[in-house]
């Protein structure tokens, strides 16, 4: 690297003149005019900054030898540039037509906490759960409209079940590893759900960093040069490709939840302030297409907003903003003709035991947290 | 606002852009309005806590010029407001923890507060910083300075405000005061140093990050397994930091400042006290100069030395946290001194400098910066007992092979990094600079920028950490 170069001669080779001026670097050992010095600093500030923009248009070209560039444009062109997109799964729908859920559950793995046996024989109905770990709301809406919506079944209730400021924040976990989550919900076409993340993005500076992934095919370059050296690794120490999956498998178990530790911090931070402005952003969210998609097919939601572990027994702390923030969230679920429950405070649900890692719950605080949902919302179960 | 942003590099621009149109005193004013833009951009509320360090900071140097004869109730008014802050902010809820604790010792029944407030980003080092302009004020090494605008922006510079690295007054406060001028030299040097502090970030740091993080989450790591984390974490640490660092002076330059180097290839020590020349000397020189020196240094020799020794290398510890690890981690590193000294009074003379006892030092002191590592990384203190006592022989052969295979892959992510500190040390970087011609040079440097950068578009971690001194 060049820095090398800096670093050799850095400390030693730059002084503080009387004044206090920083005295130019000499980068070369023998001695030049400062005129032709400085032509040639910025003849190579120039080389480096071409060298910046026009490298990695390189990715083009082998995105070109490999067939990745005659892709047609993803369902979010507002976010990404062609990329190869993982298959619409269909058989979901099929299961749900087959299954005719009296109740399905939407959610990451949040989700977890309502146990779908204790809940099918609290109701005596079949659940159905529709649970991605580490999704957001896009998922969630693109599972409502193109999974159970459109299998044309009918169930009592669609519980969804979020964190703090998660309806109204469309880009949370949309990106990078996320997009191949997105793929299994996702059709061709999802305009208005690129409109949404479209608003959402066009305030900020998102769209320079949508701009270089579309002009410089990032995206697609990432999905075969992302784990790179993870597989070169793999490789080397197991050549064959059967055992390699095997060895990737149990070291994906290894070090997966159930050996992780109970970490207080993971998953518990309140959300930050900035996303708890309801009245700034419901309007470019799923949510109001959430509720009137579910309306217009005679859906009933629900919307849980499941407690953050608690701190010493007591409920984690919310701050002031996200307080004002769920009350009026709350408010336009009800509004809207939906149903809105919120874990937080819930007495029963304080004991820390209750949890694993993080905001997870143990297999036997399941069971008695969807005891507990059906006693607090018998309404919901005729 | 964080170095790895979209936002980061727009600001930057803009800020770059309007600087060199204005004079002096204007430069002066926008930097201030940067840096506090830059500071309260997440929690506007940090700027009072800035503020009030600087006005008190300025009030109390210029207090002890004008008399003379209370200088020291001044400089206790510095230390105190500066203390108290960073105690209040850092340090409450450890000391409420332990009193807690004690009192539960002793079967006492305690219900005290707990400060549910966010621990304001970088305040050890501007509190420090700003300590350093009143601590040599008071000695007479410095005069105080009457704009207060030279001072606020000598305290909150944005490009090593969150974490440093820690500049003396005598040294950044002269750059603030004076007129600086565009240098293209100093300019391409900053640009290198932007492209390989990014580099080393988001490509190295947080993709070892990922593992160092996963490994620390485990409730049952194996002995490979656990060593691969730290292992990885100590990448992590060194990428991360050292990139802060590089992003920092690159930027400084292209405002015309010149911040001191933090990092001298760390991990190519021979010694512990070759290994404190090289890591975080900003902090190191600070601890040195307003902790060691002023407790006796080495001049009293013998057991006051060690004393002063051990307190410098605790009180460094509990700096970087308030947890009870941080402080093991500083008494483990002054033990190591403490070796090190007793070794040498053991076997008097110049230890030998052959060149084929480098490798084994270097892989010795290394050894032994990987066990600090991990009094650093967990926090847990029953986790540390249970760490030591991992034996590789009861692993299962998955273990050993999924502990191998996470410490190739940081390996691999940490190439550079040993490439770049071997470049440097082995002279090479010397060599192609005075015997290479001139064109081919200059395209190697912009191929290694294109392909920083490129680096950085497609092999960036998914999981953006941010940087690990941030918490301190």
């Amino acid at each position: 690297m060049p820095e090398a170069d800096e670093r050799h001669h850095g400390p030693a080779a730059t002084t503080i003149s009387s004044s206090g001026a920083t005295v130019a670097t000499t980068t070369t050992a023998e001695p030049r005019a400062p005129e032709a010095r400085r032509a040639r600093a910025g003849v190579q500030l120039a080389l480096c900054v071409a060298a910046i923009v026009l490298g990695p248009f390189a990715f083009r070209a082998i995105n070109d030898a490999r067939g990745v560039s005659a892709l047609p444009p993803t369902y979010l062109p507002a976010l990404e540039g062609p990329r190869e997109r993982r298959p619409f799964d269909d058989g979901t729908r099929h299961l749900l037509r087959q299954m005719r859920p009296g109740y399905v559950i939407i959610s990451d793995s949040m989700g977890g906490h309502i146990d779908r046996r204790t809940l099918q024989r609290l109701t005596q109905r079949p659940v159905a759960p529709l649970l991605q770990p580490a999704s957001g709301s896009a998922w969630w809406y693109l599972a409502l409209k193109n999974w159970v919506i459109a299998s044309g079944v009918r169930p009592r209730c669609v519980f969804i079940l979020f964190r703090d400021t998660n309806l109204t924040d469309p880009l949370f976990r949309i990106d990078g590893a996320n997009r191949w989550k997105l793929d299994l919900v996702a059709r061709d076409r999802e305009e208005e759900v690129n409109a949404v993340i479209a608003a959402r993005t066009r305030g900020r500076l998102h769209h320079i960093r949508t701009a270089i992934a579309r002009a410089y095919q990032t995206e697609a370059t990432r999905e075969w040069a992302e784990g790179a050296a993870d597989d070169a690794v793999a490789r080397l120490m197991i050549r064959d490709d059967a055992q390699r999956e095997a060895f990737l498998d149990a070291l994906n178990d290894r070090l997966g939840r159930d050996h992780m530790r109970p970490i207080e911090e993971a998953d518990i931070q309140a959300a930050d302030d900035r996303e708890a402005e309801f009245d700034k952003y419901v309007d470019d969210s799923f949510l109001p297409l959430m509720l009137r998609d579910a309306h217009e097919a005679g859906i009933r939601l629900c919307f849980i907003r499941v407690q953050r572990r608690p701190v010493d027994g007591r409920p984690a702390p919310q701050s002031p903003a996200l307080r004002r923030y769920i009350a009026k969230l709350e408010a336009y679920v009800e509004a809207h003709g939906a149903v809105f429950h919120d874990d937080a405070a819930d007495p029963l649900l304080l004991a820390e035991e209750l949890y694993t890692d993080g905001d997870h719950m143990t297999g036997r605080a399941e069971i008695l947290y969807t005891q507990n949902l059906y006693n607090r919302l018998r309404f919901l179960f005729p | 606002m964080i170095f790895h942003s979209v936002d980061f590099v727009v600001f930057f621009c803009v800020v770059v852009a309007l600087y060199w149109r204005l004079p002096q005193r204007g430069q002066n004013v926008l930097l201030l309005v940067a840096s506090y833009f830059f500071y309260g951009y997440v929690h506007p509320w940090f700027l009072i806590l800035i503020a009030t360090s600087t006005t008190i900071d300025y009030l109390a140097a210029r207090g002890m010029e004008r008399r003379p004869e209370h200088r020291r109730r001044f400089l206790w008014m510095s230390i105190l407001s500066n203390f108290g802050m960073l105690g209040f902010f850092k340090y409450f809820n450890f000391f409420i923890d332990n009193v807690h604790a004690a009192a539960g010792a002793m079967g006492i029944e305690t219900s005290l507060p707990v400060l549910r407030v966010v621990l304001p980003v970088g305040i050890s080092f501007y509190t420090f910083q700003a300590m350093s302009y009143t601590v040599d004020v008071f000695r007479g090494e410095l005069r105080a300075r009457r704009n207060l605008l030279d001072v606020a922006v000598f305290i909150s510079f944005f490009p090593h405000l969150v974490a440093g690295p820690i500049q003396r007054a005598s040294f950044l406060l002269p750059q603030v005061e004076s007129r600086r001028r565009f240098s293209m030299d100093q300019a391409l040097s900053g640009f290198y140093l932007m492209c390989w502090g990014f580099f080393k970030k988001l490509v190295i740091a947080d993709n070892v990050g990922v593992i160092a993080n996963r490994v620390f989450a485990l409730a049952d790591p194996s002995f490979e397994i656990l060593w691969a984390g730290v292992f990885a974490f100590a990448i992590q640490i060194y990428a991360d930091f050292s990139a802060y660092t590089d992003i920092a002076r690159g930027s400084s330059r292209w405002l015309g400042f010149e911040l001191t180097e933090n990092f001298e290839h760390p991990y190519l020590a021979r010694s512990p006290t070759d290994f404190w020349r090289r890591w975080n000397i900003s902090l190191s020189t600070w601890f040195r100069d307003y902790v060691y020196i002023p407790l006796g240094g080495s001049r009293a020799g013998g057991w006051i030395w060690a004393r002063n020794i051990m307190v410098t290398f605790v009180l460094s510890g509990l700096w970087h946290g308030a947890s009870w690890n941080y402080v093991l981690w500083g008494f483990y590193h002054g033990l190591l001194l403490l070796a090190t000294r007793a070794h040498s009074i053991l076997r008097p003379g110049a230890p030998p400098r052959r060149a084929w006892l480098r490798v084994p030092q270097v892989a010795g002191m290394f050894l032994l910066t990987l066990f600090g590592w991990l009094l650093f990384r967990e926090t847990d203190f029953g986790a540390i007992v249970r760490d030591v006592q991992l034996s590789p022989f009861a692993s299962t052969p998955l273990e050993r092979q999924a502990g191998l295979y996470l410490f190739l892959v940081a390996f691999v992510y940490s190439i550079p990094l040993w490439g770049q500190s071997l470049w440097v040390e082995l002279g090479l970087a010397r060599r192609l600079d005075t015997s290479s011609p001139g064109w081919p040079r200059m395209a190697l440097r912009a191929a290694a920028c294109g392909a920083a950068f490129a680096a950085i578009l497609v092999l960036r971690s998914e999981t953006s950490l941010d940087f690990i001194y941030f918490q301190f």
